[in-house]
């Protein structure tokens, strides 16, 4: 009877754990899709990039199409375009959104329409909000015509340059738009978990209104801000759409000039392409990871994210 | 240092109020207990004299200056809160030093404060270590740590052991005690815990669904409780009614003569601690009755005995009782509590 009840108890408590081997037969079918489709198209990537090309006649290794954009002055050019749209934009959105962070944790939980208008922006794609800002902002745009209706501006002409601008102004407030949402919501969840209670201990240990902000609440959403940041970094360092809308013809962005390169008539010019593409893939995976450390680091030290 | 006045304080969250008219005072170097089952407002309370919420009406007097309009970091009183909420993004010695940093003190004087703390709450050596690299009851010292290195004039604990087992928990009180008795730091104590409350302070203050319902000594709420909602928070079981006629009071269970009450042919509440009761032997003192139900709780064992038409607990040290079994008990007449009637 006893031993009835040990061994049932036993069984219980030692029922096989699905060990690695089973999970890697559950999982494999959709991890070959995601290594071919990825990791495929990196190699390949990779592999035209180091000049191996056959369609084109090129058969042998080198890396001297990485070393043609290294040396190209453009390279460097674009690649200081870049950094100052994706940092700017980055730098921006993380100031507004720590600030819009504090406006709704002090909105009671109640101000719903609030939280739902603020979210839209995290659902429109950004190629939208591109075209949406060149309709709106273009000297040809709706704000240019209704400035020269209401005799603001003498000419269409003299409406200032917010797109294809040389500061990217409509690139960076495009991707200030679409990710401050991102970021705020990010910060938001620590701040009302435990930022509300930090503070209200910091009120009671003799914090002024500046010092809980410096010494309790940018701590606590250090973790958060830095990993949706570099987050944001990434994305607005590697992506697109928005800056072959909005940007200058020269200098371009590296992905718009990867893209120029890559679609190229001349077929040499398709490695040094691929080049610059894997440069900037280093780059976001470094990002990337970085913001994954973060946030590992965070939770070891109990800090919720 | 300095005493803590509440005067008719009222308290609420949007229109229902959650304590009402509450008056306290805690004395200069005390410590008083706040008492009072989950959800009677006792957070509530704390959170105003530490300035977090701001009362409906009433006064809030720290060290004999009013509080009323001064935000949390201009009051002389700190709060220990019931999670401890220590600063993740700091190890134990920058949590404790937090307060002084605040107020610009100097590096040396910090260290030097924060490693007497240290010292006085168990903590010496482990100014570096990480928070979650920390027990439960080491967390809970450095919440107190830290609140004590300010000398504040008031120390408001909220809870402060309640996450904590049962033998740590006796440590920790004791711990509290001590460190009270040697820095007489004005302290009020917050617990649902009546034992807790009874062991830690000279003054209790029982709070029943937002109002005090008494204030006094442990043995004064314990052996002399005001009505019999303040009986039953402290275990009391055993209710019965009775007639009062000229100073003696009548009932089916017991008479007891009742000098100091004057309301004659009134209809009165009484009641009886149930480890009070005692189980007779021999067949001709007190009432009969027949045992219910036993249940052993170790050193006592609690016995439901049916006399008549009410059940009485007995709290007992005998263990050989049978249900079925007849008995008598005893209700001695000066263990008897009855309350004056309500208006
Ligand atoms: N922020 C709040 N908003 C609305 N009601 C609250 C709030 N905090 C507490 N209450 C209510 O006030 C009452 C007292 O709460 P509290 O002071 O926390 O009790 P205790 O600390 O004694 O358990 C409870 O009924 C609780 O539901
Ligand atoms: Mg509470």
């Amino acid at each position: 009877m006893t031993t009835n009840v040990t061994s049932t108890g036993n069984n219980a408590r030692t029922r096989p754990n699905p060990g690695l081997p089973v999970i890697g037969r559950l999982v494999a079918p959709a991890l070959l899709v995601v290594t071919v489709l990825f990791g495929g198209g990196l190699l390949l990537g990779f592999l035209q990039g180091l000049g191996y090309l056959p369609a084109a006649g090129m058969k042998v290794f080198t890396l001297q199409h990485f070393a043609n954009v290294l040396a190209d002055p453009d390279f460097f050019r674009s690649l200081g375009l870049t950094l100052y749209i994706s940092v700017t934009s980055t730098a921006a959105a993380a100031l507004i959104s720590i600030f819009m962070a504090l406006v709704l944790t002090s909105l009671a939980q109640r101000h719903r329409v609030v939280h739902f208008i603020f979210q839209i922006p995290l659902t429109v794609p950004h190629l939208v909000i591109a075209v949406a800002v060149v309709f709106m902002f273009a000297p040809t745009g709706l704000f240019s015509r209704a400035a020269l209706k209401l005799g603001l501006i003498n000419s269409s002409a003299s409406f200032p340059l917010l797109t294809n601008d040389s500061w990217g102004i409509g690139i960076v407030c495009t991707y200030v738009w679409k990710e401050v949402p991102f970021i705020t919501l990010m910060i938001l969840s620590v701040l009302r978990r435990t930022g509300v209670e930090l503070l209200e201990v910091g009120k009671t240990l003799k914090a002024g209104r500046r010092q809980r902000f410096f010494y309790i609440t940018l701590p606590t959403i250090f973790p958060s801000l830095g990993a949706a940041c570099l987050i944001v970094f990434a994305y607005t360092f590697g992506a697109f759409e928005v800056p072959f809308l909005l940007g200058q013809t020269y200098p371009m962005t590296l992905p718009v000039w990867a893209y120029k390169n890559y679609s190229d008539v001349d077929l040499l010019a398709r490695p040094e392409g691929i080049a610059i593409g894997l440069i900037i893939a280093a780059v976001v995976t470094t990002a990337v990871v970085a913001s994954q450390l973060l946030t590992k680091a965070a939770r070891r030290r109990g800090l919720v994210l | 240092m300095g005493d803590l006045e509440l005067k008719n304080i009222t308290i609420g969250y949007g229109n229902t109020p959650v304590i009402r008219d509450f008056s306290l005072t805690v004395e200069n170097g005390q410590m008083a207990s706040l008492l009072g089952p989950s959800g009677a407002g006792k957070t509530t309370v704390l959170r105003a004299v530490a300035g977090l919420l701001q009362p409906r009406s009433g006064a809030i007097i720290i060290d004999g200056r009013p509080a009323n309009g001064l935000p949390p970091e201009k009051r002389n009183a700190v709060m220990v809160f019931q999670k401890t909420l220590l600063f993740p993004f700091m190890n134990v010695e920058q949590n404790i030093g937090f307060g002084l940093q605040m107020q610009g003190r100097s590096t040396g004087e910090i260290r030097r404060r924060v490693e007497k703390i240290l010292e006085l709450t168990e903590l010496t050596g482990l100014n570096r270590r990480k928070i979650h690299e920390l027990s439960g009851g080491q967390q809970q010292r450095v919440s107190l740590a830290r609140a004590l290195v300010l000398k504040p004039a008031i120390l408001l604990l909220d809870e402060p052991l309640s996450s904590l087992d049962a033998t740590l928990r006796q440590h920790m009180r004791e711990l509290i005690q001590d460190i009270q008795a040697q820095t007489r730091i004005t302290t009020l104590f917050v617990t649902h815990d009546q034992a807790e409350a009874l062991m830690m302070s000279q003054r209790v203050c029982l709070l029943l669904n937002g109002r005090i319902r008494q204030v006094g000594s442990p043995r004064e709420l314990f052996y002399r409780p005001a009505d019999p909602d303040v009986a039953r928070f402290f275990g009391g079981c055993n209710f019965f009614e009775g007639r009062l006629k000229n100073g003696v009071y009548y009932s089916q269970y017991a008479t007891v003569a009742a000098p100091g009450l004057s309301a004659n042919g009134d209809r009165l509440t009484a009641t009886i601690r149930p480890e009070d009761i005692r189980i007779c032997a021999d067949g001709n003192r007190g009432i009969t009755g027949r045992v219910q139900k036993t249940s052993f709780e170790g050193t006592t064992t609690r016995i439901w005995v049916q006399c008549q038409d009410r059940v009485f607990v007995v709290l007992a040290p005998v263990t050989d009782l049978q249900a079925g079994q007849s008995v008598r008990l005893h209700l001695p007449p000066d263990k008897i509590r009855i309350f004056a009637a309500e208006n």
